[in-house]
Formats: C-alpha cells, structure tokens, sequence
C-alpha cells in the first residue's frame, strides 16, 4: 500500500465528517484565534463557569509533536510533585476530535497522579489539553499542540479473528519493585476495539456501531485507585500506564481492573502483587 | 457476398469509436516475461499519487492454452484497463480468473476493468471481512489522491473465497493458490506455477522497498518459513524487481522482520513507550530499503502493540 497516512487520512476525513461534524470549508486550517476560542466554549462547557488557572509548571502534557499513527497516539499527563497528592481529577480533552472529552479520571489518594498515560485517537491537527482538579476544587490547565489526522476513522484491527477471540482480556505487568519506597509501576493493557462509530461499512453503507469502554475501575486490595470514564477517543486495546502508593507498601495485594462496555458487556480480571522482597 | 452500406457505416463508425477511445486512454502496460507465459507489470517505488496512477505493486498474467488468470489487476481501474489491454495485445483467450492477493488498494482496485470478462475473483476467505472493514476508507483515500484519474474505480468483492488451497486450471497449465495466516496483512494468498517453478507471493514478499506490517509480525515470519520450503526456481515479489531468486530473494525481508521483532521485544522490555521505541529497534536496516522513514515507524508501532502481549 502506498499513500501517506499524513496527507490522506486528512482528506478522507474531511470527506467522512463533514456532513455532521464541522461546518464551513472542508480542510480549512483553523486560525490560532479560532483554535482559542473552541477551548474557550470546551472549557465552558466541561467546567461552566469555574476558574481555569494556566498550570504552568504544575502540569504537563507529554505527547509527540507529529504522531506516526493517528490511531495511537500515547499521551502522558504529568503532574508536579508538589501538587500531586492533592489531585483528584484529570481531564484529558482534544480539541478537534468528533467528542472531545477523550477521558476523565477519577483519582484516589492512592494513586500517585505524578504521571498517568494512555493512547489516543486524534481526528486532525489540533491542541490537546490537560485539566487537573485538586480536592478542594482548583482546577489547572495545561496545553499542548500535536500534528495527526485520520485517527478516528483509520481502520483498526489488523487480525480480525485475533480481535474477536481476545475481546475482553487484560495483561498487567508491574515494573522492578526492588525499592518498596517507591510507587508501584503498573502498566495495563485491554483488549477491546473501542470502536469509534467512524468507521463504514461499503457494503450496508452504514457506520460501524460505536463499541467502546465506558468505564474502568482499577482497585488495589478493595480500595480505589482510579476510575476513568471515557470515550470513543481512547485506541483500540486501551492501554494505561499509572503508579500507586500502597499504605502498606511491603505487604501483598491484589489490583482488580473491571471494564464496562458501552455494548453494556463487563470484563473483570485480578493480578496479585508481589511484595518487593519477592521481586 | 456484398455487405448492406448502413450495415458497413455503423461497423466503422464504431471501430472507429473503439480506435479513438484507445488512443487517448488505454496504453497497454509495459509488460517483462519473467518465465514462459508468466508477465509481471514492475510498480515503482513511490507512494501513490495521480502522476502514477497507483500502478506502485507488481501486478500481471499467466496465460494458459485456454484462459488468463490475472494476479493482480492493479491500484486503479485506470491501470486494470491498461493491464487488460497488455492481455489483449498478446491473447484473445478469455480471462477466466482475476486473482486477488490482499485487500490492499495498490494491488486490487483496478478490478473493475474486468468486470465485462466475467471472471471469477479469486480472494482469500477473509478478504470480504477487511474489504467491509477497510474498502471504503481506502477509496475515499485513492480518490482524494488521484482525483480525476481515479474514475471508475470501484471495490470489486471476491466471488471464489479460498482457505488452506486452490488448484486452478488455465490449459496445460495449472497454478495452485495458498490463502495464508496473517502475515502482511490477515488475507494473504500465493500463487505457485508449476510449469515454470514461479512463486508469485503479492506482498508476502518485498524486496528493495520496505515491509509494510499490517497483519502479524510473528504471523508472517512464520509464513515465511513455509513459503520457503515451497521448490520454485524464482518469486515475483509484490514490490521490487520483477523477478528474484528463490528462496534467497527473501533474505533481506527476513532480516528485517527478524530485527524489527528482536528490538521491538527488547524496547518493550526496558520499558521504552510506544511513541520512541522506532528510534532503536532495526537502525541496522536503514539504507537498506526504500521508502524506510515512511514506513518503518509505523511498522514498529504495530509490531509494539503485538508484542506487548506475548
């Protein structure tokens, strides 16, 4: 095959979105001052009229600037230190994209909200933004610009059967414990299309339905680490790396991640977690 | 005997019609006969666009004492009608098959220029699945690059689905067809003649211009294992030169799968993301290929998110 995706995803996506999701001129390249103004009423709608501060230093988006696939995109939301503990929210929005509020976590004191990262589907060229929400209701915000286009509408699943017989399964791995005082390093990855709803069928010319995660709850021995809600937005096979801080951090203990699908389906799975000594 | 007048103007105005029509578009494709019989189009090495029609895959014909099959009938209708007129140029036997070797753009979509010959189109059992999934997508994308030049392109479903094998007879001649595992993408199929011992393998094989994955890394180079236990004398790749050697003329693929699957392993496990880890795995292999920074970090971020679950 031989059309770059760059250029072309661009072009069929105008072709594909334009009867319902944006008007005016096909494939005009929006101005900064527009560009401003659609996060001014994202914001507005997201948060009504509460205070936005610029994060600063507090919070950063960790992307690459031009994406090599559309379709997944890893994106890690960081946050200060300092500002870590009191977190209790993080909103991840792209601007551009047919629904742009891609995900929303739900953070529990347990987690370590210095970083949290995820892969995502990006629609056009557009500002990704980060909110986090500390416990007494600030809310911070921080930006960032990424060139990749076509990710909602590129066509996923490479094997199709391999899809279907691993719907629902989940794989954990935990980074080297050799250090107890440190967090717990988790990467989880689900296997699911996360379907879009973008996608056609020549055929029936109908678009395939959306099929995507609704929520995950991941807990450590019974306690919240975090919830997401989330959206068409997050790709296929959802991944999510994210850290936590046990109260007994030598101990043993379980992590359970739950998924709902928006198909109204539920996968549940439960990994132990080796005490540092055993590692 | 003498013809009827009105008879003999509507006879020539047509021919006329049909000379006219040939000259302003239908140039026959320049054609290598890489064994007795077998004719392989050479694609070139770009990326599609209106200057080249798509026609970028190696597509072509075997001809038997009684049909054509054709393997391939190229990235637009525009190229499958100049493929035709190769045929015609050398055969009036009638095209009986019209084989399809994966759902990819480049390869299938000049079908629709063979529609009138009635064949049968040949495709993998899973081919129609990647067709629903993918097909239009794909022609909105050759449409928006091709423009004009991609008129009359359409997607031309398969109406004979192979699994495991197909033997098919042309006429003292027989090929035999292999629908594989998912290798390059999950609806793969080769093609063996016996007469001349060539293995047209689509794009199972590359050679020259770089491996796009885009069905199982693991997958394809167990294919390949296969593929090469196969006793033919020479393999028209998919893309590269019309003709190679076989199996050596699969080393250089193997190379690069193979050092794509050892880093891509190696990164995952030092814990590198997907978004850097194209920066380390297979440096080794550029200057090697052709169109490497197009392709290669693509194909490790699809190599990445298969083998993070091994």
């Amino acid at each position: 095959m031989g059309v770059t995706l760059a250029m072309l995803c661009r072009a069929a996506l105008c072709v594909l979105l334009l009867g319902f999701a944006r008007p005016g001129p096909a494939c005009a390249e929006p101005t900064e001052a527009e560009r401003m103004a659609r996060w001014s009423d994202l914001q507005h709608a997201i948060f009504g009229d509460r205070v936005v501060e610029d994060a600063g230093d507090l919070v950063a988006i960790d992307a690459p600037a031009r994406a090599e696939d559309a379709a997944i995109v890893p994106v890690a939301i960081r946050v200060a230190q300092a500002l870590a503990p009191e977190i209790r929210g993080l909103y991840l929005v792209i601007d551009d994209n047919p629904s742009p509020l891609a995900a929303h976590f739900l953070i529990a004191p347990i987690a370590d909200a210095r970083e949290i990262a995820t892969r995502v589907r990006i629609d056009d060229y557009t500002y990704l933004h980060a909110v986090a929400e500390t416990a007494d209701g600030r809310l911070y915000v921080a930006a960032r610009f990424i060139k990749a286009a076509g990710g909602c509408s590129a066509p996923a699943s490479k094997d199709q059967d391999l899809a279907r017989e691993r719907l629902g399964k989940m794989k954990l791995s935990i980074a080297d414990r050799s250090r107890p005082e440190e967090p717990i390093n988790v990467k989880l990855l689900i296997s699911h299309p996360n379907s879009s709803g973008l996608q056609m069928d020549p055929v029936t010319r109908n678009y395939i339905p959306a099929d995507f995660m609704q929520t995950l709850d991941v807990t450590y021995n019974g306690q919240p680490i975090f919830r997401l809600e989330s959206d068409i937005a997050i790709s296929e096979d959802p991944s999510f790396n994210f850290s936590l801080r046990p109260s007994d951090p030598t101990g043993p203990g379980v992590i359970k991640a739950e998924v709902l699908d928006s198909s109204q389906r539920h996968f549940s799975q439960s990994w132990p977690v080796p005490t540092a000594a055993q590692m | 005997m003498t013809i009827p007048r009105r008879a003999f103007a509507i006879v020539a105005s047509l021919l006329l019609l049909v000379s006219a029509s040939s000259r302003s578009e239908t140039v026959p494709l320049a054609m290598t006969e890489v064994a007795a019989g077998v004719f392989v189009h050479n694609g070139v090495h770009e990326e599609a666009s209106s200057a080249n029609d798509d026609a970028i895959a190696n597509i072509g014909f075997i001809l038997g004492d009684d049909a054509v099959a054709v393997i391939d009938p190229g990235g637009s209708a525009r190229e499958g009608r100049e493929l035709r007129a190769a045929i015609r140029a050398r055969t009036d036997r009638p095209i009986r098959y019209v084989i399809l070797t994966h759902v990819h753009p480049d390869h299938i979509f000049g079908a629709a220029a063979f529609r009138d010959d009635h064949p049968d189109f040949v495709g993998h059992a899973k081919l129609p699945g990647a067709l629903a999934q993918r097909g239009d997508y794909y022609l909105h994308r050759l449409r928006s690059t091709l423009g004009d030049e991609a008129s009359g392109t359409e997607i031309v479903p398969p109406t004979v689905l192979i699994t495991g094998r197909l033997d098919l007879d042309l006429g003292s001649r027989r090929l035999i067809l292999w629908a594989h595992g998912p290798a390059h993408t999950d609806n793969d199929m080769t093609i063996f003649d016996e007469n001349t011992r060539t293995f047209w393998l689509g794009d199972l094989l590359f050679v020259d211009r770089v491996p796009v994955i885009d069905g199982s890394l693991v997958g394809w180079l167990e294919q390949l294992r296969e593929a090469t236990a196969i006793p033919a004398d020479r393999a028209v790749p998919g893309h590269g030169p019309v003709s190679v050697p076989w199996p050596a003329g699969a080393d250089p693929e193997r190379r690069y799968l193979e050092a794509v699957a050892r880093d891509t392993r190696a990164a995952i496990k030092s814990g590198i993301g997907i978004a850097n880890a194209y920066r380390q795995v297979a440096n080794s292999e550029r200057g090697h290929w052709l169109l490497f920074d197009e392709y290669h970090p693509r194909n490790v971020t699809a190599s990445y998110k298969e083998l993070e679950w091994e």
